[in-house]
């Protein structure tokens, strides 16, 4: 490969991996808040992902509704749903059983059960897309070629992460938040109902997912499988510590770049083999991940 | 020993059971009725591969019984989910053959998944006609009892699109993308032969069909600098490439392989019209997915399943494919005479060949050939019209012992 | 796995009750008698079924026993496949040797992971395990030269001297046998030093650590034995199957298997088996009702969860005492 080539390569792969990467980073933090405050991997993350899509393009192809009522309408019903989750299945899960495997297993339950109602929909079969609501014409940045989607995708993103952190860190609702994650107990002496504050971090996590769906579907095409990317969001979240939002963020885009390169210079068959060779090395090399602190050992 | 002694005993039972498992001749048969068993996807992720295939066969064979069946027989059928997963498959097969006795069986949509049962239907002799599976695997070598690629041979995909890439765009040097999957394998190896006649030079790149950046596999390509791309993917992967090519302002003419055509207007909606300014998509049947020439099996669809027809997305687009299977299987019996075997109908299925009126090609089986078909037609689209183009191209690829 | 292995096999249990004995030896009757009197397809459930016995008995090892979250069951499971259908094509000696190897290469790689398992648990140990898990779905599909890659391996038949076994009946016998082998090894191991080690280990590590147990070394022990379960219950599955492919190596299956363990009951040997029985008949009569059984599956898990957190089992004797106390 001669250098000229390798450059382009290089360019367009950081490029496109940005903007893919914006999306897992979206993911990956939807992941890590509820983590962070539940010490729960939500397993089911992806088919909400998947599910929230699939209620815009109801909404927005076969209704026909105006997108300033769609948006907002797939946001509350994400936000709904994963709150509801919280507060009627996994509270029940935590009431009767200790262990994490429980609750693990119920974020699966919910993934089979979302896929299956989207395959009986009989929307799920062909590959669709949520048209586009910014123009994909395309521009150059040096020597790179993406379109107005893309840098309205990354955009976006930054913006929600953005507006997540201030929400997190410095408002009222974001300390009570991290004082459950902290310690449940404590929060709650001070005055947090964690009932309410579980089903909000939930719900939020829904929202942050369903906005993920809406900027990435016109790019990737739907499918009821399309939740699977949530592996892709599992790798960022794990490059980046597992319970750092800013790590997260930056997982999200190393992974997005890691694909691209990997496929550019070694093998597009080794692709979908990064995203688990980076969890792999990012663990046993560094457990606490990029951007983690000191690894916290829970001992029973 | 003791183990010695265990060993005898297991050894002992197991050659009692062997007894057991021998079974009258050919079951599945009465004067009034021959039973078939029918397996396909009809949940999970592959539904779109087979369920509307499974009912188009259905409803072919209720066709014949209102006809009056074949030879004065009904055929009744029943028919199992194989949820395209090999172990689900094979308890599916060997519950339609041990459970319900059919005489034969008429089913498969997944390659993959098909192959497991190579073995049980061998050793059980009893004839496998697949419903739309391209199933090369479990087709070569040829056995007695295997026959399928109703559709289209895998091995013959991507040869007959090299064929008219050479002869009608005058491509030199060609772009392939292919799955990293059986599919993949065959299409390539079957693509070779073509390629080398037509002096055409192939650049290859192997994508997961789950991939989401196609980014990488695309710019490997173009810096080829190929005169056209053939994507002989799954719909998904083929709409993104379309999609980036178009993005990166590729204006090269883009052919499509029949894997990756689910549903054109879908795939218009899903690139938009203008990345499909240079496009052509293969098709093994004798017009495009709806097209006039296929009416007939359409309204026989509505009229059968008026319920299901009135769902979007319905009928699926590979529904056509189960016709020429049930055809098929349904010519071999009556081929075989009034007092049908299974014997029979094997030998009357090796010389099987008639034009189906649904396929680009004739269905076509011979002493080594067990791929029904081999050609395809190419259609221009451009978001809006699909204009068939004249031609049928047939891949060289003929199975070589070795 | 050599000494006298019949010795060990469960002939009920100390202090369990009699109907339970009942059941037990009810079911031993079925199980023997069940070539009989079904078709080739019921033995053929059976065969999966037992084969699922196996896997689930090496996953409770690992996470029944010693604590630890593995989510790489299906790869050690296909090592076990590929390495014994392997060796069975390649030298001519009784299956059970073929079986072998696949157990002691899928224990070898079991050890490697756990070694790295040491840095880290609980849901970083399961997403690890869960990647290396993706990683050898990939291997399998892409190692063209030993896996024959996608297209699939052809399985040859398996043979005992003369015997070459073809059917599912043939193969019912031997597929019992190692099922009630592999059990009864599990439960020699949980009731020996080792397993009250692994159980030590489970409760707490500092504990462990002062009653003189070498923790990390029972950790890696744990996995090892775990996975060699499991690649010998791969070896049983090409006893009468003959075609494997790698899709059904991936995680939908580890999590079949994850899932029957914590139906019948976390922790609990019998709650393992019994957890593959039921959970591998419903899932194959779910087959009969293919526009749901995604929904069904996924409500199953939540509901055993909610209500019935450990196992169906604990869950029925649960109900059962209540009724006895209640009169």
């Amino acid at each position: 490969m001669d250098l000229q080539l390798a450059l382009i390569f290089l360019q367009q792969g950081i490029a496109s991996g940005l903007v893919s990467g914006s999306v897992y980073a979206l993911l990956a933090l939807a992941i890590v808040v509820i983590f962070k405050t539940s010490d729960v991997p939500n397993f089911a993350q992806g088919e909400v992902f998947m599910a929230a899509g699939y209620v815009a393009l109801y909404l927005f192809v076969f209704q026909q509704m105006p997108i300033w009522v769609v948006l907002p309408a797939t946001l509350v019903v994400a936000f709904l749903a994963m709150a509801l989750f919280r507060r009627f299945v996994l509270d029940q899960v935590a009431k009767s059983a200790k262990d994490l495997v429980y609750l693990v297993i119920a974020t699966l339950g919910l993934s089979y059960v979302l896929k299956g109602l989207v395959r009986r929909t009989g929307f799920g079969d062909t590959p669709r897309s949520f048209p586009a609501l910014v123009p994909t014409d395309s521009i150059m940045i040096g020597q790179a070629s993406v379109t107005l989607l893309d840098l309205a995708i990354f955009g976006t993103a930054v913006v929600v992460m953005a507006a997540f952190f201030w929400m997190f860190n410095y408002t009222k609702i974001g300390r009570a938040m991290r004082a459950v994650g902290m310690n449940p107990k404590a929060a709650q002496l001070v005055g947090v109902d964690l009932r309410r504050c579980h089903m909000l971090i939930w719900g939020l996590s829904g929202v942050i997912s369903a906005i993920a769906a809406l900027l990435i579907s016109p790019k990737i095409l739907m499918t009821a499988d399309m939740g699977s990317i949530v592996m892709l969001a599992f790798a960022a979240a794990i490059v980046g510590g597992f319970s750092s939002l800013p790590g997260a963020v930056v997982g999200g885009f190393v992974i997005g770049i890691v694909e691209n390169l990997v496929g550019l210079f070694i093998s597009s068959r080794a692709i979908v083999l990064a995203p688990f060779l980076a969890i792999l090395i990012v663990l046993v090399l560094r457990p606490q991940g990029l951007f983690g602190g000191k690894l916290t050992i829970k001992k029973v | 020993m003791r183990t010695t002694r265990v060993a005898v005993g297991l050894a002992l039972a197991a050659s009692l059971f062997t007894g057991l498992a021998a079974r009258a001749e050919d079951p599945g048969i009465t004067d009034k009725a021959i039973k078939i068993g029918i397996f396909g996807p009809l949940s999970g992720p592959n539904m779109a591969y087979g369920f509307d295939v499974v009912n188009a066969a259905k409803m072919y064979y209720d066709k014949i019984n209102k006809e009056g069946g074949i030879h004065g027989r009904k055929i009744e059928y029943v028919v199992e989910d194989d949820r395209c997963n090999a172990n689900d498959l094979v308890a599916a097969v060997k519950k339609l053959v041990e459970q319900d006795q059919v005489f034969m069986l008429n089913g498969g949509s997944c390659s993959a998944a098909v192959v497991a049962a190579k073995d049980y239907v061998v050793r059980n002799k009893v004839p496998l006609l697949m419903l739309n599976a391209s199933g090369d695997g479990a087709l070569f070598p040829p056995t007695d009892y295997i026959f399928g690629a109703y559709s289209i041979s895998q091995y013959a995909v991507g040869g007959a699109m090299i064929e008219f890439a050479a002869k009608k765009l005058g491509a030199k040097t060609v772009a392939y993308i292919n799955h990293d999957d059986a599919y993949g394998a065959w299409n390539l190896e079957g693509s070779k032969k073509d390629a080398e006649v037509n002096g055409v030079k192939l650049v290859v790149e192997s994508v997961n069909p789950n991939i989401n950046d196609v980014t990488a596999p695309f710019l490997k390509l173009r810096a080829a600098n190929p005169d056209a791309i053939l994507l002989v993917t799954y719909a998904r992967p083929a709409a993104l490439l379309i999609k980036k090519a178009h993005e990166m302002g590729f204006n090269k003419p883009i052919i499509l392989s029949v894997t990756g055509t689910a549903s054109l207007g879908q795939l218009a909606e899903n690139v938009g019209k203008d990345a499909l300014k240079n496009f052509y998509t293969q098709e093994v049947m004798i017009d495009s997915p709806g097209g006039a020439k296929l009416k007939p099996i359409y309204d026989m669809y509505k009229a059968a399943y008026p319920d299901l027809a009135a769902k979007p997305d319905h009928p699926q687009t590979y529904m056509p494919y189960g016709i020429p299977s049930a055809m098929s299987l349904v010519k071999a019996l009556q081929d075989a005479g009034p007092n049908p075997t299974r014997e029979k109908v094997l030998a009357a299925l090796k010389t099987q060949d008639f034009d189906s009126g649904v396929m680009a090609g004739r269905i076509q089986f011979g002493p080594q050939q067990r791929a029904a078909n081999r050609s395809t037609i190419f259609i221009k689209y451009d978001g809006n019209t699909m204009t068939p183009l004249p031609g049928v191209f047939t891949s060289r690829w003929t199975y070589q012992a070795k | 796995m050599s000494s006298s292995p019949l010795a060990s096999a469960p002939e009920g249990r100390p202090g369990l009750p009699g109907a339970a004995l009942g059941g037990l030896a009810l079911a031993a009757l079925l199980a023997v008698a069940l070539p009989f009197f079904t078709t080739g397809y019921v033995v053929y459930i059976a065969n999966l079924l037992l084969v699922f016995v196996v896997l689930c008995l090496g996953l409770h090892i690992v996470i029944g026993e010693t604590g630890q979250f593995s989510m790489a069951h299906a790869a050690f499971y296909g090592i076990g496949i590929y390495a014994s259908a392997l060796a069975n094509r390649a030298v001519d000696l009784p299956y059970p040797f073929a079986m072998l190897f696949g157990a002691l290469v899928a224990g070898a790689v079991g050890l490697f992971i756990g070694a790295l398992a040491l840095r880290m648990r609980d849901i970083y140990l399961a997403l690890a395990t869960f990647a290396f898990g993706e990683a050898m779905q990939w291997v399998f599909a892409n190692w063209d030269s030993v896996t024959n890659g996608p297209n699939g391996l052809r399985i040859a038949p398996a043979r005992f001297g003369p015997l070459e076994i073809l059917s599912d009946k043939q193969a019912y016998p031997f597929v019992l046998f190692f099922c009630l082998l592999a059990i009864g090894f599990t439960v020699v191991v949980s009731r020996s030093r080792l397993g009250r080690a692994f159980r030590a280990v489970r409760e707490s590590e500092v504990a462990a650590m002062a009653m003189g147990i070498d923790v990390r070394r029972t950790r890696v022990i744990g996995f090892g034995l775990s996975a060699a379960v499991a690649g010998f219950a791969g070896g049983m599955f090409g006893l009468f199957q003959t075609f494997i492919h790698p899709d059904s190596l991936g995680f939908q299956t580890t999590i079949l298997v994850l899932t029957m363990v914590v139906v019948g009951g976390l922790g609990s040997i019998w709650g393992a088996i019994g957890g593959a029985i039921v959970f591998g008949l419903i899932s194959e009569v779910l087959r009969q009702a293919p526009q749901y059984q995604e929904i069904i599956y996924g409500a199953i898990l939540m509901l055993f969860m909610m209500y019935a957190p450990h196992g169906l089992f604990a869950f029925v004797g649960e109900r059962i005492r209540e009724a006895r106390h209640g009169r």
